[in-house]
């Protein structure tokens, strides 16, 4: 029971983090149709650039702000210099881009900060909290409260604010969204720059959790089964299913990986299950679109034809 | 396929070869690259380009065929059935790969075969007895109808054989009811359906062909590289098949040779600059860098290919798709509404 709540806490950590990398792809899908694999991008970069400001001894809050403002700029350019020319391409060629926009950025870094990991400065002071008989660091903790305070905030701000609504009707109706003078050129690529902040954030804080390395960007394809799970166009599900699929990859690495090694061993010439954790949400992603396609949160019909 | 289609092939392969035997090992190399990411990217080309089924899940496929043919040749059969039987397998996991095609379409099947992407890969490090896990499954050279296939000169053949047979099957198949109904379920399930083709049968066949296709190219991927290893199969292959299809143009004729040379080449010319250039320490970044942003920029400048602009600039040329015409043209070149999207 113990065990449980432990990995429970730990899943909600890190599924909160994941929250924030995929309300930014649904951010994005909403607004411009675009499916973005340069979100994991975004992810590591953010994590990088925090790294370089925190070690010119920026205080901790100074350089993740000022890394976000880097990637929302960021966001900015890829939407209005790559995405924007796209407008008319066919389908595969726009995902394709977008990972083009992935081997390009992790090539960047790699040539810049070189392969290996690297220990990220302490953001989060060091220590840890126990309580009802479970353990756990105040880097978690932090991480997972920073990330779904943001990630409630957003969904507020996006909800209940003048902003907010110009957002969502650019992103609802386009056409009539120009008619009543919204500025939808400008509200897409406000967009981007949010949601490529808010996956710049995660990446750091990702990188509080796991050390910084190019793995980041591929961790950011997490995003995918959230999104797909808690349905492609819905904030409030990408928040919820990245809250779940955190959990459902903790109790996997915890609990189910350690009982079928056993019965695997006993049966078979398998000794290991691998990272199963990893690829658990992907079989819950193909599971959700052959049962229910529109996610648990989505809207049917909201495939862009 | 026209009888100029042919001559063509033959020709092509025939210069490759050529090249590949009197040039030396690298050549050799060089051509079985070409000739095995053209087999790769003729089957993409079928399932994305005519079908117009976006997948994700082409490097996964080669895997299974390179696994598959690795275990059979290394049993002691002959490296041909062992590429056929990874072709079988390749087709099979194929169609497992295409089922949601079944219920869903566009975007959501896309992301449906990253997860196929994601669940192959996680198989080819697990099932250690068939694919000996992370280490890889070291690959004993064969023979292939009794040739044994212990250089790269030896294997110029077999693969550029294997590449015309199945372009020539393509472009074949491309003339058929079936080839047909591929393109009109690619612009229009809705049309397709009220002409009577049977949406589902055809894009299971796409699957089906195309997935034989790749996994005979994983088949030849695995005895040139002698090693079948999780690495070589992850979704970096599949971005490069898709960047193949995109940049020699999206459902044209000779579009995934002309991409895969592309794609294969670059790399390498790259990597002779770097070295001549004394930068050979960050060169692998430089590499995946200078591809990144080539594909970026076709995309943006050229999304029809490199056959597009060939035949702009030769306005009667190969596969000549006409001006104006937004999305992939057809087969023998008319015009077809719309795209793939």
């Amino acid at each position: 029971m113990t065990l449980a709540l432990q990995l429970a806490v730990a899943g909600l950590a890190t599924g909160s983090v994941y929250a924030l990398i995929a309300i930014g792809v649904v951010l994005i899908f909403k607004c411009s149709g675009v499916v973005n694999f340069a979100q994991g991008a975004y992810a590591m970069v953010g994590a990088y650039v925090s790294y370089v400001l925190l070690r010119t001894g920026l205080p901790a809050i100074v350089a993740v702000l000022g890394s976000m403002a880097v990637l929302a700029v960021f966001g900015t350019l890829t939407e209005r210099l790559v995405l924007r020319p796209m407008l008319k391409a066919p389908l595969v060629a726009v995902m394709m881009v977008t990972l083009g926009l992935l081997i390009v950025s992790r090539a960047a870094c790699l040539i810049v900060w070189g392969p290996d990991q690297i220990a990220f400065p302490k953001v989060f002071p060091e220590g840890a909290i126990s309580a009802a008989g479970i353990f756990i660091t105040y880097n978690y903790v932090a991480a997972g409260v920073l990330a779904l305070v943001l990630s409630l905030g957003f969904l507020a701000f996006y909800q209940f604010t003048p902003i907010g609504l110009q957002q969502r009707c650019a992103a609802d109706n386009t056409r009539a969204a120009l008619a009543i003078g919204i500025h939808v050129s400008n509200q897409v690529s406000l967009a981007w720059a949010m949601s490529a902040a808010l996956a710049g954030l995660a990446g750091t804080l990702l990188a509080t959790l796991n050390g910084l390395s190019l793995d980041l960007a591929g961790i950011g394809m997490i995003a995918f089964p959230v999104i797909v799970v808690g349905g492609l166009s819905s904030l409030a599900g990408a928040l919820i299913a990245g809250l779940l699929l955190g959990m459902l990859q903790s109790f996997t690495d915890g609990l189910l990986t350690p009982a079928l090694e056993e019965f695997l061993r006993e049966h078979t010439s398998i000794y290991s299950v691998g990272a199963l954790q990893q690829v658990v949400p992907y079989a819950l992603l193909v599971l959700m679109l052959l049962f229910r396609p529109q996610g648990l949160f989505g809207r049917r019909g909201t495939e862009r034809v | 396929m026209s009888a100029r289609q042919l001559a063509i092939t033959v020709g092509v392969a025939v210069l490759m070869g050529v090249l590949g035997l009197a040039l030396g090992r690298y050549a050799a190399y060089l051509v079985n690259a070409v000739a095995i990411a053209a087999l790769g990217a003729l089957s993409l080309n079928l399932i994305i380009g005519y079908c117009g089924q976006i997948s994700f899940a082409q490097g996964a496929l080669l895997g299974v065929g390179a696994y598959t043919a690795g275990n059979l040749s290394n049993a002691g059969l002959d490296g041909a059935v062992a590429i056929l039987g990874g072709g079988l397998l390749g087709a099979a996991v194929s169609a497992l790969v295409g089922l949601p095609a079944m219920r869903l379409r566009g975007l959501y099947f896309a992301i449906a075969t990253l997860a196929a992407q994601a669940i192959l890969e996680y198989l080819f490090k697990i099932l250690d007895p068939l694919t000996n896990g992370v280490s890889g499954l070291v690959i004993t050279p064969p023979t292939i109808l009794g040739f044994p296939m212990n250089s790269d000169q030896s294997l110029v053949v077999p693969s550029l054989v294997i590449l015309v047979l199945a372009w020539l099957a393509v472009s074949r198949l491309m003339r058929t009811d079936l080839g047909r109904a591929f393109l009109v379920v690619r612009e229009s399930e809705i049309v397709a359906k009220g002409m009577g083709i049977d949406v589902s049968h055809a894009k299971m066949q796409a699957f089906l062909i195309g997935g034989f296709i790749a996994g005979v190219a994983g088949a030849l991927a695995g005895y040139a590289n002698r090693l079948a290893s999780p690495e070589a199969f992850t979704l970096d292959l599949s971005a490069d098949y898709i960047a193949m299809i995109i940049i020699g143009g999206l459902g044209t004729w000779p579009g995934p040779l002309i991409g895969a040379a592309f794609v294969v080449l670059l790399p390498e010319a790259i990597q002779r600059v770097g070295e001549a250039a004394g930068i050979s320490d960050i060169l692998s970044a430089l590499r995946e860098l200078a591809f990144g942003l080539l594909i970026i920029l076709f995309l943006i400048f050229e999304p029809r290919g490199l056959t597009a602009l060939l035949s702009r600039l030769r306005p009667r040329g190969i596969g000549a798709a006409p001006h104006g015409s937004v999305g992939a043209p057809g087969e023998s070149g008319q015009p077809q509404e719309g795209g793939s999207r």
